[in-house]
């Protein structure tokens, strides 16, 4: 049964007085009430139009926001209380908050919301972002429906983004996740997903929580537990992705998905030694969708991160990376801003030792993950220069050759994972 | 007058034969105690080299920057090093039994006060081990953000918290040891008001960037700037 | 005359809705009669009720089971003569009990002598006694009720040569309301009827009774109209006689028919039913607080008729198309139960003779604003007959005993009015009034403790109602006051045990009293209430302040 730690006494009554559902929304909130009134709508429009007629909740996990957010989320149930008759209601729609203290942290939100989704037995879950402003009522059919009807366990977005934005996930965890298991998940750390209950409730049963301390990155655990637990996943395109207020600063982001995954791969189930050949997962709708607008980028602030991190990094550097590798990275920072190029092949075997040293442990592993950021500061230039007047086709070319060469430098990653340097 | 004199010189020999016959004993009994020490020394350092070599010790000490510390000073490696210590430590132990069973008045104080002083001895290595370790852990820390937040002269701080955080270990082992504590205080407060000033001179002139930044980013708020310059990356 | 000398007497009342033709047969023609009707009146009488309303018993040629009246004064032959119904009358009022009965106002049968007349000729001096037309495109605005059968409002008369106004079945013209002769004449009908005794009118059809152009032809001014006069004169000449209104209309609609106190006493609230149907199976109580909070006020004088089902179908008009669709595939997936906007079940088929859903319906029919009908049957869980035609499945024979025709008639099988239920389930050998009787926990035992319950106090037939909305939306709970009496109401809509807190905080410090096994409960203090229910389960507390 579920990890009674996150469940308050309030948000249990609140939980019995909505009873069984078929279908339970989760909402991640901190400090969201601006967006987070639009987001609900376009939630419950989308439930009363694809499912009229099913239980239906919405559970909002907020962390202590200080502008009333939870009090926006209340005030939309649709219920007898209300009087405002909506003809499109078949039955109640609550909506229920609750409240978890410390910092935010997405472990958390996704501890309760998945203890709860167990608590009320629904049958398909789905996580939404309060800032997801662009949602329309048919995100939530787009991704609850492959869930509900089809018998897929894991659904994961897929947006129309910037082509610069993003750049993480297309130039690491992309390719990395790819090679290692062969799955072509284009956005492996979704703010917005859809998952059944039986995977949720294996999830939350065989994952560790640590719910004291503001973790994030537990959605991409999601998704590599879907990947080992052999689970049926699919994409979905959903739409613009909207572009968020409080994106985290690089070296979080870093931690939250290549931290992860460097960890992940500690755990040798699925066994990702063996060669892969991508697959292509079932997607409803487009594959991507890059949209070409202009982004400011300071490009030699980025150089100049990226010369300073390889000089000053150097002892660091050492210890993580082969010889070669350094040396190659060395003359690539001493180039001039414009002509520095980091090259797909060097990229990928900088990602891949820096996986082996974090295995060997070589040092504090965080000290690890943060030392990836200045280099990936160079790689994102070079993606930058090469793609800046490039179509969208091109841009996803590019990054499927990239994928390419993670997938064909493998052996080598298997090679230093077991052996030595 | 000569017959005295032999009488006493007698008397002095026989004294002295008694003496040594009663000390005999003692000397060849402090001898096996020795003996006996030193294989047990020997036991002790092979066993305990024998644990670190599978705990890796090595590879640790790496970590707190002890083998490239030794390799500089030709010394051999920090396995070796601590099991040959131990090794000496546990022998002169030893010896110092025999020789506090030799009797000898003056010697006895002595050998308490070494035997008291042995445990502080391992809790100062204890220190400075693990004080190693954690000034490599904070220097390198601070030298990653450092970077990774673009301030200037990250070497310079790593350099500053590795040598402040020395300085505050050495200062504790010494504590610890009863060394010359006065004047270790003494030294401390000089050699880290000393550090500071320098690092503030040093960070006063050549981070200056890092200081305004610094400043801007504390009151100024100014964080969309920077934000603004980078896309999501996620 | 009943003993009970009360102008009020319908808001306390519990009413039982029957066909004389069905209840039970007394000279073995297979067709029941007055005379039969007569001498089970014991029996409606141990169950409970205080008024019989009798569905239409006038001549007729029966092609709408009796809504079609070809003469006004007098009964039936299959049911028996004028004396008869005189005989049954007195014998109903010695026993307290009252009757109404069926006034078709809108419409006559094609077969009236009146409407012979009047498609006589376009002179005939009665021609304008209905509504003719040479076109058929007048009054586009009014909508077609009886959608399965008929194209338009209007039909083609080949006599006359012209088209006459019908709202329902084409063999059934509207009388034309114009006209003042029609207007004196239908008040002369009910007269004749009152002077015979008879306690109150249904009004069938009453918002059609005019037609304007450019209107939906539905509640117009001009119908409130006649009515007000009509109740002018009721009140004038036969105090405490009732005017029941039938308007299957939105209750803001409805309104306008108690007009100040002045039109009709009664009418149906047939928006309520089908939400009670539908809360039940979403299991959640929404759509039955919502209709009753869009319910107005209403005269104090006047007071709405609540009921689960009747000889019609369970009507879907007044619902959303989600809701429709809803109420279809939940309760009549199998296509031939519709008709009409709705579906042609008796109430236990369609509870799928669930005895907990029963007794739950039941508790809110006799406990919700306004007085409760019984459609006859529904006491012992009667079934339906789907493969009758029209609505004639929920209007089989009366089932009183295992024995020889369900006890209904001591004719052959063959000439009964229609037959009898059959199958294991339903049929007249599993559910009868006999077996029930000796049973101590059958449903018919269980109405008649519910009656009784209901009776015991004045407050759910003329109290106040305020919600209570606890956060657990499968329990329906209200609270109903009068004066110094308070009732609380709680029902579980569940198929499954559910625990709810109640806001009892206004009634701090009372005691409640379960009313059926007068047990105590814990007083209500601070905090809020807890109750654990079991599925489908309800209670009725008294709340007693000692």
């Amino acid at each position: 049964m579920a990890e009674v730690t996150v469940l308050t006494d309030d948000l249990i009554r609140q939980l019995i007085n909505v009873g069984e559902v078929d279908l339970l929304v989760g909402l991640p909130t901190h400090n969201n009430a601006e967006t987070v009134g639009g987001v609900v709508q376009a939630i419950q429009a989308g439930i009363l139009k694809s499912f009229p007629r099913e239980r239906t909740a919405i559970l909002n996990v907020d962390a202590g926001s200080k502008d009333g957010t939870a009090d926006v989320v209340m005030a939309s149930s649709i219920n007898d209380l209300r009087r405002a008759y909506n003809t499109h209601a078949l039955r109640t729609l609550p909506s229920i908050t609750t409240r978890y203290a410390g910092s935010p942290s997405s472990e958390t939100a996704l501890h309760t919301v998945l203890a709860a989704s167990d608590l009320l037995r629904a049958k398909a879950c789905v996580v939404i972002s309060p800032e997801s402003v662009n949602i329309e009522p048919g995100w939530v059919d787009a991704l609850l429906r492959p869930v509900y009807r089809d018998r897929i366990d894991f659904v994961a977005p897929i947006y129309r983004r910037p082509k610069f934005e993003g750049m993480l996930v297309s130039n690491v965890v992309y390719p990395l996740m790819r090679a290692l298991y062969g799955q072509k998940i284009r956005e492996p750390y979704p703010a917005d997903f859809g998952f059944s209950a039986q995977f949720g409730n294996e999830f939350l049963a065989q994952h560790s929580w640590h719910d004291e301390t503001g973790q994030f990155g537990t959605e991409l655990e999601m998704v590599l537990s879907a990947i080992a637990g052999g689970r049926r996943i699919s994409q979905t395109f959903l739409g613009t992705k909207s572009r968020s207020e409080q994106h985290p600063d690089l070296v979080a982001a870093m931690r939250q998905t290549v931290g992860v995954l460097f960890a992940s791969m500690e755990v040798k189930s699925p066994d990702w030694t063996n060669p892969q050949v991508a697959t292509v997962l079932p997607t409803n709708g487009p594959e991507y969708e890059v949209t070409l607008e202009p982004v400011r980028v300071n490009k030699k602030r980025l150089s100049q991160m990226f010369s300073s991190g390889v000089s000053e990094l150097a002892p660091v550097l050492q210890s993580i990376l082969a010889p070669p590798t350094l040396d190659a990275l060395r003359q690539i920072a001493a180039l001039d801003g414009d002509a520095l190029r980091y090259p797909a092949e060097l990229w990928a075997k900088t990602v891949y030792e820096f996986a082996a040293s974090h295995h060997k442990s070589v040092m504090s592993r965080d000290h690890i993950v943060q030392a990836l950021v200045p280099l990936y500061r160079g790689r994102a230039l070079t993606f930058l220069m090469e793609n800046r007047s490039a179509s969208a086709e091109e841009v996803e070319a590019n990054i499927e050759a990239l994928c390419h060469e993670f997938e064909r430098l493998k052996p080598y990653l298997v090679d230093l994972w077991n052996g030595g340097k | 007058m000569r017959e005295i004199i032999m009488a006493e010189l007698s008397q002095a020999m026989q004294e002295m034969l008694r003496s040594a016959a009663h000390l005999l004993p003692r000397l060849i009994v402090m001898l096996i105690i020795a003996i006996i020490g030193w294989v047990v020394a020997y036991v002790l350092k092979w066993i305990l080299r024998s644990i670190l070599v599978l705990v890796k010790f090595d590879k640790v000490s790496e970590n707190a920057g002890a083998s490239q510390f030794l390799s500089h000073a030709a010394l051999p490696t920090p396995t070796e090093l601590v099991s040959r210590f131990v090794f000496w430590v546990a022998w002169l132990g030893f010896i110092l039994l025999g020789v506090n069973f030799l009797g000898i008045g003056g010697l006895q104080q002595h050998v308490s006060k070494f035997f008291l002083f042995l445990p502080r001895m391992f809790v100062a290595l204890f220190i400075i081990f693990f004080g190693m370790l954690l000034a490599s852990f904070f220097s390198r820390a601070a030298l990653l953000a450092a970077v990774n937040k673009n301030w200037g002269s990250p070497r310079l701080l790593s350099i500053a918290i590795r040598t402040i955080t020395v300085i505050f270990v050495f200062s504790m082992v010494f504590e610890e040891l009863g060394l010359a504590q006065e004047t270790m205080l003494l030294a401390f407060g000089i050699a880290f008001g000393a550090a500071m000033l320098g690092f503030a001179i040093a960070f006063g002139i050549g981070g200056q960037d890092l200081a305004r930044q610094f400043l801007e980013r504390r009151f100024m708020q100014e964080k969309g700037n920077e934000k603004e310059e980078e896309p999501s990356p996620l | 005359m009943p003993a009970r000398q009360d102008s009020l007497w319908y808001k306390s009342a519990v009413i039982y809705q029957v066909h004389v033709r069905a209840f039970y047969d007394s000279n073995g023609d297979g067709i029941g009669d007055f005379q039969g009707l007569a001498q089970k009146l014991d029996y409606l009488k141990d169950l409970g009720i205080d008024a019989i309303w009798l569905m239409p018993f006038f001549p007729s040629p029966l092609r709408d089971d009796g809504y079609d009246i070809s003469d006004y004064r007098s009964v039936h032959p299959s049911y028996g003569t004028l004396e008869d119904f005189k005989k049954f009358l007195t014998a109903a009022h010695e026993r307290q009990i009252r009757v109404i009965v069926e006034m078709v106002l809108n419409h006559t049968s094609d077969q009236h002598p009146w409407f012979q007349e009047s498609r006589g000729s376009r002179n005939n001096p009665k021609r304008d006694w209905y509504v003719w037309s040479d076109t058929d495109t007048r009054y586009k605005g009014a909508r077609i009720i009886f959608l399965d059968t008929e194209m338009s409002n209007w039909a083609w008369d080949p006599i006359s040569k012209s088209y006459y106004w019908h709202r329902f079945f084409s063999h059934q013209p509207d009388l034309n309301y114009d006209n003042p002769i029609v207007r004196e004449e239908m008040w002369s009908v009910m007269r004749f009827w009152l002077d015979l005794g008879v306690d109150g009118f249904r009004l069938d059809a009453v918002p059609y009774l005019v037609e304007r152009e450019g209107t939906s032809c539905e509640n117009l001014p001009e119908t409130h109209a006649i009515i007000k006069d009509l109740r002018k004169k009721l009140d004038k000449d036969y105090p405490e006689r009732l005017l029941l209104a039938e308007a299957n209309q939105w209750p803001a609609d409805l309104r306008p028919y108690f007009g100040d106190g002045d039109e009709f006493h009664m009418a149906f609230h047939f928006p309520l039913m089908p939400r009670m149907f539908m809360a039940l199976k979403l299991e959640d109580r929404k759509p039955i607080t919502e209709i009753l909070q869009q319910t107005p006020e209403i005269p104090p004088s006047c007071q709405w008729a609540l009921f689960l089902r009747n000889h019609d179908e369970l009507t879907l008009e007044m619902v959303t198309d989600i809701e429709r669709d809803y109420m279809y595939d939940s309760y009549a997936l199998d296509k031939t139960m519709r008709i009409n906007l709705g579906i042609r079940r008796r109430l236990a088929p369609l509870l799928d003779s669930d005895r907990r859903r029963i007794e739950l319906m039941n508790g809110m029919l006799m406990s919700l604003p306004g007085t409760p009908i019984i459609y006859y049957g529904d006491e012992i869980g009667m079934g339906d007959n789907v493969k009758l035609g029209d609505r004639n499945g929920v209007r089989t024979p009366m089932q009183w005993s295992g024995g020889w025709n369900g006890g209904f008639s001591a004719a052959d099988p063959e000439s009964l009015y229609a037959p009898l239920l059959l199958n294991p389930v339903y049929g007249f050998q599993a559910v009868n009034v006999l077996s029930q009787k000796r049973i101590e926990h059958s449903l018919l035992s269980w109405t008649q403790n519910i009656v009784r319950a209901r009776r015991s106090t004045p407050v759910f037939g003329s109290g106040s109602i305020e919600f209570l909305y606890p956060a657990n939306y499968r329990v329906l709970a209200y609270v109903r006051e009068l004066q110094n009496e308070t009732i609380l109401v709680v029902n579980n809509l569940s198929s499954s045990a559910q625990a709810v807190e109640l806001d009892l905080s206004k009634h701090k410090g009372r005691i409640p009293i379960e009313m059926f096994g007068k047990n105590l409960f814990p007083r209500i203090g601070n905090t809020p209430y807890l109750l654990t229910m079991g599925p489908y389960q309800f209670f009725w507390f008294r709340l007693r302040r000692i």
